[in-house]
């Protein structure tokens, strides 16, 4: 036992490890050797990256990490923390988004964002982005609220803080574990996107980088691009992998404190 | 969704009726962001898509009440049922392979031991790349072009291949994420018990079918119901990486779905699948709850 | 107020009925298009901006998400002035009111009866108008010239007919090594639908009727197709790739220099001479004792129903199908042009493989159904459960079950 936890884990570890490492390798192999080239394709091709589409990314990502932050931590607290009519109703509705099927509230979505001026809108996409965060985020925020010792908030309470300033003062520093961690998978789905962005974004200057990605790789009918593919996968995944890294033992605990101890 | 969360901490037990009311007031003040958000980008969707599943809806024009004849007329559909028997294996096997992967795993870095970090990060990391960026990778990685077992075996080459690589990749992309959650159930199992458990002579098989997987069952609850509603509802490993194929043999209902909508632009029979799908879902996962939550009182 | 109002309204509704587009100035006009068309739509849309006052603002999507885009933006009410679509989806989108009836301002067009006559039949819908040829790619055999060279046969001397065509596929396939004698997309629906049906109709046969509503695949010679391909596959004279190929990787095998003779887009004759160091030769699509026609693919554009430019977006059509849009956009890019009057323009001419495209244009057919896209395209079309089992299972019980799966598909 003392010697298969190392073995196996470290085989397991290295069959986890290695898809990753591959399509780093594949984006730099060339033909003749290494290089950047296929990186170079994907920027300089005439469907290829541009500045705006990682600016657009950037965007929805920030609007949708900011949004889904403010919403869940209300949320969060409400639900962990209050008694109140429709309580659980709006919270199992909440987690009931997790079981729609994707492209037909899409289209519907689509819709919506028609009534309300949103269509073509990185913020329209933003607001959907938000709402398809919101069952993990308000399950992990309600947790997280609910882990915190009672005496906390009383204490606070008896202090004369108002509720708004009990939360902002004495809650959210004890759940900032959840909070990273929310942020963190807001980030990746919202920068990694594509069919949302492909449904709701009709301009070529809001597109993302997903979109550019994808858009690339079909351009020529019968011949993938796999290196540039390979290039492009590994480009949108670098800024998460390494978020992931740094802030690891944040979400560790923010799941420790999130999915536990009521 | 849990026990151990499901009866949040509530300051309320002794509080007199005004404050109780106030705080009440308060709580739903907290929640309404969520409440809006949820109202008008979830349920007034949905609500438009139940309300299309009734009609003839074409994509311009007026639609027309044609209930219940988008319900009705897919029964007689192979397309749909195959892809409803399909959808329904994958959900078995995925669920069976992924629980216990994920659990193994789990278990595996459970304690502090040297390497254990190192395991997990490199576990949990695949779950850092987005879903359809996993599935592009794969494509790559598995393709005779640019793969490193080129030419070896051919994805769409036949049922069981296409049906094995969405399965590695899924194993891959959502094995780390699941043994996260479960890990959080491990470490909240008091170390007490175990030593109690040790003291009665209990053997490790022993510990482990009468300590830890009952005291896990809420977390079980979770990781199964989130596993089993992600099969039910996938699309985008099959749509990438084998477009259904070969021969219909790996495509899903949501990709029917999508079929019905956007190829046939049949968006009232598409919508209509959509809802039962989603009633489907809520059952299995109401049952799944209960079964599983109903003996985890501790 | 009330006023502004009344004279928004009056504008927007002058040039949704086609009045000038300089009604509010000069007009920002937008297009959709797949991204496997998106070199095309951009020229098109430079050479138009560079002397007219509107503006033609391209935007691609993804080639395979594209119907999904489409059919999302028609539901919102939020389709782009013009859009392009594969000709073959065409009747379904004309037939759903996605374009605009463009009826008389085609038919007052002085070179009407000149506009490539399938495409322009797929754009129609209960006799009105509503798309006109927006690219033009038919299919051809694409063989290496090096390959013929190399397995002693005549280079000069392409196949004129399927059965020759087998006959040279084995004879370069003896070669040998990573050669092989032909390739073809053994998954993929639209491609073949591309390159069998032209030898159907050479041989004087149908795959439909003519308004696209039952299928008439258990004929003759659709049979004899399919035996000549399994026949090829089976010897090992077709890739072994082939059978697994869903499209992604087919211009990539024609690339590699080791197939010998493959039915193929005509596009690709410019794609893989830019890279390839062999060279390339062009001949007709024949039928198993002789005959000639192509598939007359590429994309149909229209004016998107909801748009509020109808009157500019018209404009560019209307010159896109013009002389100079023709030739010095289309033919000098090395595409083929709508018009049937401008096959031999200056830039063909300099290429007398480019002649032999051009003028197949008036042997070829697009073949007309609503439900084209579900019935032949789609990964899920009952067509490609079809051609598989024919191709590679059992031939006959494919065939006549497979007639009845299309029609009813064709029928929905």
């Amino acid at each position: 036992m003392k010697i298969l936890h190392p073995v196996t884990g470290g085989a397991l570890a290295v069959l986890f490890l290695f898809p990753l490492l591959w399509s780093g390798y594949a984006s730099l192999r060339t033909p003749d050797g290494f290089g950047l080239e296929n990186y170079a394709r994907l920027f300089t091709d005439d469907s290829g990256i541009r500045g705006y589409h990682v600016l657009n990314s950037l965007t929805v990502a920030a609007l949708t990490v900011g949004g889904t932050l403010l919403v869940a931590t209300l949320g969060g607290y409400a639900f962990g923390r209050f008694e109140f009519p429709g309580r659980d109703a709006l919270f199992l509705v909440t987690l009931a988004i997790l079981m729609v099927p994707y492209a037909t509230i899409l289209i519907a979505l689509y819709v919506l964002l028609g009534w309300i001026g949103l269509q073509d809108s990185l913020l329209g996409l933003s607001l959907v982005l938000i709402m398809f965060q919101l069952p993990f985020a308000i399950f992990m925020m309600r947790n997280s609220f609910a882990a915190v010792p009672r005496e906390l908030e009383e204490s606070a309470q008896v202090d004369g803080a108002s509720s708004l300033g009990v939360l902002l003062r004495v809650m959210l520093p004890a759940v900032r574990p959840g909070l990273v961690t929310v942020a963190l998978f807001a980030f990746l789905s919202s920068w990694s996107e594509f069919f949302a962005p492909l449904i709701l974004l009709n301009s070529t200057d809001r597109f993302t980088m997903t979109l550019a990605v994808v858009n690339m790789r079909t351009a020529t009918f019968g011949a993938i691009d796999y290196a540039a593919l390979e290039a492009g996968v590994t480009l949108m995944a670098v800024p998460c992998l390494l978020l992931f890294m740094v802030l690891q033992r944040s979400y560790v605990r923010g799941f420790m404190s999130g999915a536990l101890r009521g | 969704m849990t026990t151990t969360v499901s009866r949040p901490a509530v300051a309320v037990r002794a509080a007199p009726a005004g404050p109780r009311r106030r705080r009440a007031l308060t709580g739903l003040l907290y929640a309404a962001p969520t409440a809006f958000m949820v109202g008008a980008f979830f349920v007034v969707p949905l609500g438009l898509v139940a309300w299309m599943s009734l009609h003839r809806w074409p994509l311009l024009g007026v639609p027309s009440l044609n209930a219940p004849a988008n319900y009705t007329g897919s029964t007689g559909d192979t397309l749909l049922t195959d892809a409803a028997w399909f959808t329904a294996r994958y959900t078995v096997i995925i669920t069976v392979l992924l629980f216990t992967t994920a659990l193994g795993m789990a278990l595996l870095v459970q304690r502090k031991r040297p390497g254990t970090g190192l395991f997990r990060t490199a576990f949990f990391l695949p779950a850092a790349v987005g879903f359809a960026s996993a599935s592009l990778l794969f494509l790559g990685l598995l393709s005779a072009e640019i793969g490193p077992f080129g030419g070896v075996v051919s994805v769409s080459g036949s049922a069981t291949t296409a049906l094995g690589a969405a399965i590695l990749l899924v194993l891959w992309r959502f094995a780390g994420f699941n043994m996260l959650i479960l890990l959080t159930g491990l470490q909240a199992i008091p170390t007490e018990v175990y030593e109690a458990a040790k003291l009665d002579g209990a053997g490790r098989w022993q510990t482990f079918t009468h300590i830890t997987l009952p005291l896990l069952r809420a977390t079980i609850a979770l990781v199964l119901t989130l596993i089993v509603t992600g099969s039910l509802l996938a699309f985008d490993q099959f749509w990438i990486l084998t477009r259904g194929g070969p021969d219909n043999s790996t495509t899903s209902l949501v990709m029917v779905i999508y079929r019905k909508a956007f190829i046939e632009l049949d968006l009232g029979s598409a919508a209509a699948v959509s809802v039962v799908l989603l009633i489907v879902l809520v059952a299995v996962s109401l049952v799944q709850l209960a079964v599983l939550r109903d003996r985890s009182a501790p | 107020m009330k006023r502004s109002i009344a004279a928004v309204l009056l504008m927007t509704g002058v040039a949704g009925c086609g009045g000038q587009a300089a009604d509010d100035g000069p007009a920002t006009v937008t297009l959709w298009t797949r991204a496997a068309t998106e070199t095309v739509s951009k020229a098109y849309a430079e050479a138009y901006n560079a002397t007219h006052e509107d503006t033609v603002e391209v935007t691609a999507y993804p080639n395979e998400e594209y119907p999904a885009k489409l059919a999302s933006a028609a539901g919102a009410k939020a389709l782009p002035d013009l859009f392009a679509a594969d000709v073959v989806f065409a009747p379904q989108y004309a037939s759903q009111g996605l374009w605009l009836d463009i009826t008389d301002r085609f038919e007052a067009l002085p070179v009407a009866g000149k506009v490539a006559p399938a495409h322009v039949r797929n754009g129609t819908w209960e006799g009105r108008h509503y798309a006109v040829p927006h690219t033009i790619d038919m299919s051809v055999l694409l063989y290496n010239k090096d390959l013929y060279t190399r397995a002693g046969l005549d280079p000069d001397k392409p196949p004129t007919s399927l059965t020759e065509f087998a006959a040279q596929a084995r004879a370069v396939d003896k070669l040998g090594g990573d050669v092989n004698g032909t390739y073809f997309g053994g998954n993929c629906g639209g491609c073949n639908v591309f390159t069998l049906w032209p030898s159907v109709w050479a041989a004087g046969g149908d795959v439909m009727n003519d308004d696209g509503t039952a299928s008439t695949i258990n004929g003759p010679e659709m049979a004899g197709v399919f035996a000549l391909y399994r026949q090829l596959f089976d010897e090992g004279v077709a890739a072994p790739a082939s059978k697994d190929e869903a499209g992604p990787t087919w211009l990539g095998a024609l690339q590699s220099g080791n197939i010998g003779i493959a039915p193929a887009p005509s596009v690709w004759l410019g794609i893989i001479e830019e890279k390839a160091d062999f060279a390339l030769g062009v001949a007709p699509i024949s039928g198993l004792t002789g005959g000639e026609s192509t598939f007359v693919g590429g994309d149909a554009i229209g004016v998107g129903a909801t748009s509020k430019h109808a009157g500019a977006a018209w404009d560019f059509l209307s010159w896109t199908l013009g002389d100079e849009a023709q030739i010095e956009v289309i033919a000098k890019g090395k595409g083929v042009p709508v018009r049937t009057d401008l096959a031999a323009n200056t830039y063909a001419t300099a290429d007398p493989r480019v002649v032999t495209i051009n003028s197949l244009m008036a042997k070829g057919r697009t073949p007309y159904a609503k439900n084209f896209n579900a019935t032949y395209n789609d990964p899920q079309s009952p067509w490609i459960a079809t051609f598989r089992g024919a191709l590679f299972g059992d031939a006959t019980a494919s065939l006549t079950d497979g007639a009845s799966a299309l029609t009813a598909s064709l029928a929905k």
